[in-house]
This record gives structure tokens, sequence and C-alpha cells, in this order.
């Protein structure tokens, strides 16, 4: 009783500082308001209404694979073949288009063929325990291949004007004064948070996560928790590859490249921990609004591509080293 | 009978106020083997890893070789001539055996490893021992008992003069044992080592041990000739341990019997073990460390593969494969290693003590519902009277006691019939050891079946209602705790089947 009295005592401030990790999110939190006020001196285009519009879509993209690469890392395993997966969804999806199959129909195909390969995922780690660097490097390199060869190792040609509505639902449509793009971000979180925070499969997650053993002397399923992780992790890719189609309105073979590490830089900035069991996807909002404020803020200060990959190269290891820092001083204290 | 080559004099070790060791004397003359007896926490391993090194000890002095010494880092034991072999393996499994003989002294020629001549210098060491086994073979191709003699190996190689062995038999199999024993009476005639050997198996030593000394409860309270001393007197010196804590036993007339172990067969650990429990009844199972107790726990409760055999839970056999077949049945188990089979340690302790119920907590969707779960959560904080700010700090930042009350928390909220404990207070204080004592006594007179495993034998005499002794992966014996004492419970504890006489009479 007397917890319960606490926890209305505690206030809401105090319920939202309880959440475990949540104090990490508030760290990053600062950081990348001090990174925002850093780049509108530096540009005064930087806080224009229209490059916050293209900011925010290009930081949908980042964090809906970053969703996919969180639910992976909370079970204590990587996903490496997320941006294959999303090269796969646009050059199938864009490839069917330009036959003439119905929009809608290509997308319900190409999301079957993407869930095929993180059911192969999740049966790889978690049925016949493969370390899952290999099994989803293998994937990886499959889905890439088949990303390749669906139109015969060529980009596609145009998707046509049949796919008008396709390209304004993914990419240029407006709603409420927000690109498409940018909502299915946010209803994506909010399902995937959801389910996350609130759920037995998310809870489930969590537990797997943080000790495998024990979870499974709970009674948790495990091969069936880490193949939903994978599952997620397919479909939010695939979502992303839709989106690649419908902004250049072609299939392209390489779309999606590199997206897989983006995703972990994603999360880890945003606390999620590599080692399982541990991070927020409110977390993992933050860390892909650092990483595209920092791509469009180094971009219009003319700063060059190499520049751009070695500043958020050190922004990833400087997070992922404050985080273990702190850590370790708290360690240092109790012990 | 050569000079003392270590001579202890008044030891004293703590573990967080805990007095492991009280005023210990002991010695070792070269030349000798001297069995070193005492029951499961009577200190034999932490004197002896004080002589090796791993702890440091916090009164009393240490001489090896007539000099004294101060606190002895593992190196410095090493470069003594005190050489250990644990009881577990301590072998890189993926390197070749003259690897691991060598591991941290490779041979360097030239600036590279030397490996012709290590491989060489193993051959002998071997042959010395009369080991039969290539130097480039791999430690994991091996079998348990062959590893155990290359860690034997690797022991001697470094010239030891003092040479701890505990339970070195335990994996071996007859031959190998008669090999052994080789080896060490050839150690201690030839050589002049002296020699410290720990075993449960009192038969085994007849055959090498010249000197025994008994431990109990932390004090050195015997060192006799072999010859001198027969076994009972070594079991009745073993024993008598003072019962100190208090033991709330409640009584209740036991109900019908509820559930059933008929034959399980499970790995090289569990050997064909039957026993019953009954409604409201209290059962302990006794044992030396290494019986199989843990074993037999996670064979029912499906995380280990049963070879044979059958489970019954009110007369009708259940199937269990997995945990989750148990839970759905209405057994759980609180493991006994809680840090890597009880706790998800990252997670907080209201998320620890909802997972295995989730099932009973979750709506439509499986959407957790969240004012059932704090309440069901607050209820076991409350009952339990687990110390804690808030349910939401992490569960390994809780004392032991307290960590052992959430692994118990978790399994009280479900409607079970029979719950099992292994060694439920293992590390823990003693007034935590009351809450849980209290708490078993609880479910038994709410009906439920309890079964517990357990190395201390008072807890086991002072609240179970019958006892359940194994030894070697065998129930080997059973009592009514009205009936049990102490050296009938160590007598059938030790008995071991007589692999040695046996085989050998089958090989004849």
């Amino acid at each position: 009783m007397s917890g319960a009295s606490a926890e209305k005592k505690r206030g809401f401030i105090g319920r939202v500082f309880a959440v475990r990790g949540m104090a990490q999110v508030i760290t990053v939190t600062i950081g990348l308001i001090l990174i925002f006020i850093v780049f509108s001196m530096l540009s005064d285009n930087f806080t224009s209404s229209r490059n916050l519009h293209n900011l925010l879509r290009q930081a949908a993209p980042i964090l809906i694979i970053g969703i996919a690469q969180s639910y992976v890392l909370i079970t204590g395993n990587i996903d490496l073949s997320i941006g294959s997966v999303v090269g796969m969804s646009c050059m199938i999806s864009a490839t069917l288009m330009t036959m003439g199959v119905n929009p809608w129909i290509a997308v319900v195909i190409t999301m079957a063929c993407c869930l095929i390969v993180g059911l192969l995922n999740g049966w790889l780690v978690a049925k016949c325990a493969l370390p899952p660097f290999i099994a989803t490097l293998g994937t990886m390199t499959i889905a890439r291949g088949i990303a390749q060869i669906v139109n015969n190792n060529r980009n596609t040609d145009s998707i046509g004007a049949g796919a008008k509505f396709f390209r304004d639902f993914f990419y240029y449509g407006e709603f409420v004064g927000l690109y498409s793009t940018v909502w299915i971000a946010v209803a994506l979180w909010v399902v995937f948070n959801f389910i996350l925070s609130r759920t037995k499969t998310g809870r489930h997650i969590y537990a797997v996560g943080s000790n495998i053993d024990a979870a499974r002397m709970s009674g948790v399923n495990v091969t069936s928790t880490v193949t939903k992780a994978y599952l997620v992790s397919a479909f939010c890719s695939c979502i992303v590859g839709f989106i690649a189609c419908a902004t250049g309105g072609v299939g392209t073979m390489d779309a999606g490249n590199m997206y897989e590490l983006y995703a972990v830089a994603a999360s880890v900035i945003g606390g999620v921990s590599t080692l399982g069991g541990q991070g927020l996807l409110l977390g993992t909002v933050i860390g892909a609004s650092i990483w595209s404020v920092l791509q469009n803020g180094l971009i219009l200060a003319g700063a060059p591509v190499a520049i751009r990959n070695i500043a958020v190269g050190i922004i990833v290891v400087i997070s992922v080293l404050l985080d273990i820092i702190v850590r370790k001083g708290r360690w240092a204290k109790k012990h | 009978m050569g000079e003392y080559i270590i001579e202890c004099e008044h030891i004293d070790k703590s573990f967080s106020g805990v007095r492991v060791l009280k005023d210990v004397s002991f010695n070792l003359r070269a030349g000798e083997v001297l069995a070193l007896l005492g029951e499961n926490g009577a200190g034999k391993s932490t004197l002896m890893k004080i002589l090796s090194g791993v702890y440091t000890r916090d009164g009393g002095s240490v001489a090896v070789f007539g000099s004294r010494f101060g606190d002895l880092t593992p190196k410095e034991a090493q470069e003594l001539g005190i050489a250990i072999i644990h009881q577990e393996l301590n072998l890189c499994s993926h390197l070749s055996v003259a690897e691991n003989i060598f591991l941290g002294r490779e041979i360097i020629k030239n600036g590279m490893l030397a490996k012709s001549e290590m491989n060489k210098q193993a051959a002998e060491i071997l042959g010395r021992l009369h080991i039969d086994m290539a130097p480039d073979a791999i430690v994991a191709d091996l079998s348990v008992s062959k590893q155990q003699l290359v860690e034997i190996a690797k022991a001697l190689s470094t010239n030891a003069r003092i040479l701890i062995m505990d339970e070195p038999t335990s994996a071996l199999t007859a031959k190998e044992i008669d090999d052994l024993f080789g080896i060490i009476r050839k150690l201690r005639d030839e050589d002049n080592c002296g020699i410290v050997y720990i075993s449960h198996r009192l038969d085994e030593l007849a055959s090498i041990a010249n000197r025994v000394t008994v431990m109990r409860d932390g004090s050195a309270i015997k060192s006799a000739p072999f010859a001198e001393l027969s076994m009972s007197d070594i079991i009745s010196l073993m024993i008598g341990r003072e019962i100190k804590e208090k033991f709330p036993r409640v009584e209740r007339a036991r109900g019908k019997k509820i559930f059933e172990v008929k034959n399980l067969s499970s790995g090289a650990m569990v050997k064909d073990v039957s026993f019953e429990l009954y409604e409201g009844e209290l059962v302990g199972i006794a044992g030396l460390m290494g019986a199989g107790r843990t074993e037999l726990t996670r064979a029912i409760f499906g995380i280990d593969q049963k070879d044979s055999g059958q489970i019954l839970l009110n007369g009708a056999e259940v199937h269990i494969s997995r945990p989750i077949d148990a839970i759905e049945a209405g057994i759980v188990l609180a493991p006994e290693d809680r840090k890597k089979d009880g706790l998800c340690t990252r997670l907080s302790v209201r998320e620890n003590v909802a997972l295995p119920n989730l099932r009973t907590l979750c709506e439509k969707l499986g959407i957790v519902n969240r004012r059932k779960e704090n309440d069901m959560v607050d209820k076991s904080v409350k009952n339990l009277s687990i110390k804690l700010s808030t349910p939401e700090i992490n569960a390994g930042s809780l004392s032991g006691g307290n960590q052992q009350k959430v692994v118990v928390a978790k399994w009280l909220a479900q409607d079970s019939k029979v719950v099992i404990f292994d060694e439920p207070t293992r590390g823990i204080d003693v007034a935590s050891k009351v809450e849980i004592y209290s708490l078993m006594n609880e479910l038994k007179m709410n009906g439920i079946g309890v079964l517990f495993v357990s190395s201390e034998m008072p807890e086991v005499m002072g609240i179970a209602d019958r006892i359940i002794v194994m030894c070697d992966g065998r129930v080997t014996g059973e009592f009514l705790s009205a009936d049990a004492t102490q050296s009938k419970i160590l007598e059938k504890a030790t008995q071991f089947e007589a692999k040695r006489n046996t085989e050998r009479r089958d090989a004849a």
C-alpha cells in the first residue's frame, strides 16, 4: 500500500524519471538541443520552415529503421539485413509497378517477400542458434542479391503515372502541415512503442535480451520472441523501401545501402544497449534526430561529405563512451 | 616422513561478516598425502584458496618451506611450487593439450612459438605420469576424464612441490582413478611432494591417505594418522554441527499424493530417480555437491532433456519438455543460481516479478494491465517483506537476500500445485533465511507440495517433513525427519557406487 501512495505522491515528472533508461534519453535530448542551437547559429537557412520540413522528412526513414534495429538489439541480437531489405523492397515494388501491377497489390506482395526474410532471420538465430551477426550477414547478402536479380541487374524505369497515389502516400503528400513520410514514421513509432512498453510481447523482448536463461525458466518462448523482433525489423525496413521507391519514382538496386549501420547508430545514440535488455524507443527518436540534424546541418554549413562522415562517426563513439563512463562511475560508487 | 612444508597457524577469514575460518591451524609434510575432509561449507575450499593465493586471510600466519609469507598472489604461490587442481575444469577447449599445459609460459625461440619443443616437453610430462595422450590432441575432443588428467599434468608441469587436489576423481573412470593414485603415490614417494587431497569419497582414502584432517564449521577439529581412525570415527567427526538457527517448523497432516517422479534419468547426473510428494508436505533433498540434485530439479522442470522416466501430477502423466509446460501444469522452480537463471538483473523488480505471470496480467491482445501488475507486485513485495524504495529499481541492485525473495516472489503469485526450491537460502543472511522458511511453511499449510534442495543439513533436518538423500545421481536414502540423524544422512550421502571394486571385478 505504501508503494502505491508513494507512486501518487511522486507525480508525473517523478514517474517519467522512474522509467528505466529515461535518464539517458534526457541526456541525449539535451545534446540534441545543443547541436540544434549550434547549427541555427552557423546557418540562417537551418531554422527556416522549409528546411525544418525537409529535415523531418529526412529523419523519418532513419527513425523507422532505428525502430527496426532497436527491437532486435533489445533482444540482444543484431540485424544486418535491414539495408538490403530496404533495397529488396524498393526493387520488387518498383519492378511490379513498371509491369503494370496495381501499386497496392505490389505493396502486399513486396511486404510478403520482406517478411520471409525476417522469418528466416528469426529461424536462423533463435531456432538454429547461429550467431546473429553471421546469420544476418548471410541474409543481408542474399537480400541484396534478390534486389539485383528482380530486374535483371538494372535499376527500373519510372514506376509511372498510375503510381501517383503511391508516391504521394509514401513521400510527396502533405497532411496537417507535415509530409506523409513523417506521419508514417509517427504512426509506426506509436504502434511499436505501445507494443514494446505495454504488451506481453514487449516485456518478453526485454526479458530475453536481459537474461535469456532466466526468461526461458520463467516460461518465455524465446524462439518466438526473437522471431517477432526480426519480423518487426523486416516490416519496418520494407516500409522504408517503399519510401525510397516513392521518392525517386524508380527502383534503385543500392537503395538502403548501409542503413543497417545507420540504424545501429540511431539506436545506440538514443541509449539502446547492444548487449540487449535495455533501451527505449523514445531514445531512438532522439538518436535518429541527432543523426539527421548533423547530416542536414553540416550540409547547410557547407561541410564536405568526408567531414560529415567523420563528425557522425565521432558522435556515435562519444555518445556510447559517455554512457559507459557514467555507468562505470555509478558502479564504482556502489562497490 | 619429511619436514613440514606448509605450516598455517590461527588462520581467520570472514566473508561479509560471516566467519568461515576460525583460528585454523593446518600443516602438511613433504612426502605425505593428507586427506582434508569435511561437509559442504566446512571451510576446506576457502582454506585451500588462501594457500593458493586466490583469497587473502584476515589473520594468522602462513609458512611455506619454513619461510613466512604475507598475502600470497596466485602467481607467487605458483612460483613457490604450490599447484591447485580445481574441481571444475579450467582449460581452453579449442587449444591442444601441449598448448594448455604451457599456457602463459609458452616457450619462445627466435620470437616464435617453439611448437615442436613444447610438444616434446609435454609428451615427456605425460609419459612420466603414464598418461596415454597425444600432446597435439585438441582438448575439446577428449573425454572429461582425460581433460581432468590434462589439468593434473598442467599443474605438475610447473614442478610443483605442493599439490592441492579438490575432488579430482569425480569425473574419472575406475582405471583412471587407479592410474591417478599411481601418480599420486609416485609423487609422494619418489618426488617427495606434499599432497592435499579433498574428496567426499571416503572409500578411496584407504588407497592413498597417510593422514586425515577434518574440518567442521570453519575449524580444523582433528588431525591424525589415517590408520588410527575408522570410517565411522571420521563421519562422526565431520558432523555434529550445532544447530544455531531456529527453524520454524509447523505441523500439518499430509494430504493425498499429488506428485510423483518415476525412474527419471537425465544425462550423467540423474540416474533412475523415483520419489513421491504429498499435499501439504515439505520434502528436503539432501546430498553433497555434485550429487545431481540441481540436475534433478532442472530435468523435472524441463530445462534439461529427460532420457527416460515419467512425471505424474494427481495420478496423470504430464509431459514436460520446456519450462512453460511445467508452469502450465502447476509445477514451478525457483532456481539455484539467481544471477544466471533466476533474475533479469537489468530489469526492474516489477518486471521480474511479473514475467512468469504475464498470462494472468494481460487483457485482450496481450496488453499488460498495469494496475493489476502494480497490485500484484505491491502485494508480493509486502508479503515477502522485500526491502526496496520502489519496485522500479533494477533487480540486480538488491542485496542477495532480497534478490532471492524476488526470485521466490515470481512464483508465488501463481496457482501452483508443486513448488520446487533449489538452495533457497544460499548466501543470504539469517533473517532472510527465516523468512524463506516461513514462506515454505505457508505454502505447505495451503496444501501445496513443496520440494527443496539444500546443502545445509541442519536446515533440511530443521524444516523438512521428509528427507530424500541423493548421491552420485541416485536416490540412496529416505527418512522421515523424526528418524533422521546427521550421521544417517551423511552415510547415505556418501554411498557411492563402489565403481572401482565392481568394475575391477567385471574386468577380471
